[in-house]
């Protein structure tokens, strides 16, 4: 992905929507209750993005402890001086999430607002896309997170949220995850250096979108849990990548469907 | 960060009780972890989280909430918590953190429920 400098918003514009976006909690009413997603059953996905978003419709949030896999606290963070305010990064992130993608992989939200359910498509490296998607599950002006469906490779949270210290601003991943079936559970090695090439190429891309070339990005892993949810195995029924699999071989079936309903 | 947060910990029947008080978000993490290994130091069946005190938690402060779940259940300790506002239960629910989270009304009710291992 290349980020063009020309295109970058200016601060004070910045700024100005953060303020904007602020209001205060109505009487009665928590203060954080305008970030949470509304409480829903099933997610849905509007139809313009349906075709996309055919392994999430109808599934179930699924958190850490839904999952079956050991359970994983994973950090990445990268330190971006006082190029940017923490208030200005997530909005930049926000607005831009799917562009500081990986080159082959696809975000298909539009809008990181609370209770938004964006499907995505992930290059697996195998000539094959697993497409799943995420639930915004949580979204403020210093940081938003993602609740992940039934099938996606993961049960958890991500969140993304930037912070200040001594030294500046500091951009932070930081996922909360167990592999959602025995199958993601045993392909976590190799899901886990896909994780890490993803995230530290999507931090520097952000780095570089707000001024900040050639950054480092740094990892933390810890292990917060070494046992596995095995009444959870049944989870594999979901499996996104199966699903992928199979719906990639039934394309033609579905065309010569398709072209008889015409 | 500096944490908005603050922790005591005392025993009520069987329940080690760690009673939080501000603001539960990422800043938190230290004060939530010490918290726990205070309550677990002396080997209870279970730990109450109260958070009747808390006045705001963000999606990071459930994550750390899930870190102290998890890390309860690989030393085979339960997990309870007490004092949430109704916006919070809806979190709770949201999160399906309820799923696996005793919820009681007070601290009072979480003690006789865990002795009569009765939910709230």
């Amino acid at each position: 992905m290349t980020i063009d400098p020309e295109q970058a918003i200016p601060l004070e514009q910045i700024e100005l929507s953060v303020h904007e976006a602020a209001s205060p909690a109505e009487p009665g009413k928590a203060r954080d209750a305008a970030f949470w997603a509304p409480n829903v059953t099933r997610l849905t996905v509007d139809a313009d993005r349906a075709a996309a978003g055919f392994n999430v419709a109808g599934k179930r949030v699924t958190g850490p402890q839904q999952g079956f896999g050991r359970l994983w606290q994973r950090t990445y963070t990268v330190k971006l001086g006082s190029s940017v305010s923490p208030q200005q990064l997530i909005t930049e992130w926000k607005d831009h999430f799917g562009d500081f993608w990986p080159k082959g992989n696809r975000f298909h939200g539009l809008l990181i607002t609370p209770g938004e359910v964006a499907p995505i498509a992930v290059n697996t490296g195998a000539g094959m896309k697993l497409s799943t998607g995420v639930l915004v599950l949580y979204a403020d002006d210093e940081s938003f997170t993602f609740m992940t469906p039934q099938g996606h490779m993961f049960a958890g949270w991500i969140t993304f949220s930037g912070f200040a210290d001594g030294a500046g601003t500091t951009a932070q991943i930081q996922v909360l995850i167990r592999p959602n079936d025995p199958i993601y559970e045993l392909g976590w090695f190799v899901m886990r250096r896909m994780e890490d090439r993803f995230w530290k190429a999507t931090m520097v891309n952000v780095a570089a979108h707000v001024g900040v070339p050639n950054a480092v990005v740094e990892e933390h892993t810890n292990l917060v849990d070494k046992h596995r949810i095995w009444r959870n195995a049944g989870n594999v029924w979901h499996n996104a990548a199966i699903r992928s699999v199979l719906h990639l071989l039934s394309a033609p079936i579905r065309r010569i469907r398709r072209g008889r309903a015409h | 960060m500096t944490s908005k947060c603050e922790a005591t910990v005392r025993t009520v029947g069987n329940l080690s009780v760690v009673s939080l008080s501000g603001e539960v978000d990422g800043s938190a993490a230290h004060v939530l972890s010490a918290a726990y290994e205070q309550a677990a130091a002396d080997g209870p069946p279970a730990v109450l989280l109260d958070f009747a005190a808390v006045d705001y938690i963000n999606s990071t402060g459930i994550a750390l909430i899930v870190s102290v779940l998890a890390k309860a259940r690989s030393e085979g300790r339960r997990v309870v918590a007490s004092g949430l506002s109704d916006h919070y239960r809806l979190i709770f629910d949201i999160t399906r953190l309820s799923d696996f989270i005793q919820l009681y009304a007070d601290v009072d009710s979480a003690a006789s429920g865990i002795n009569e291992g009765a939910p709230a």
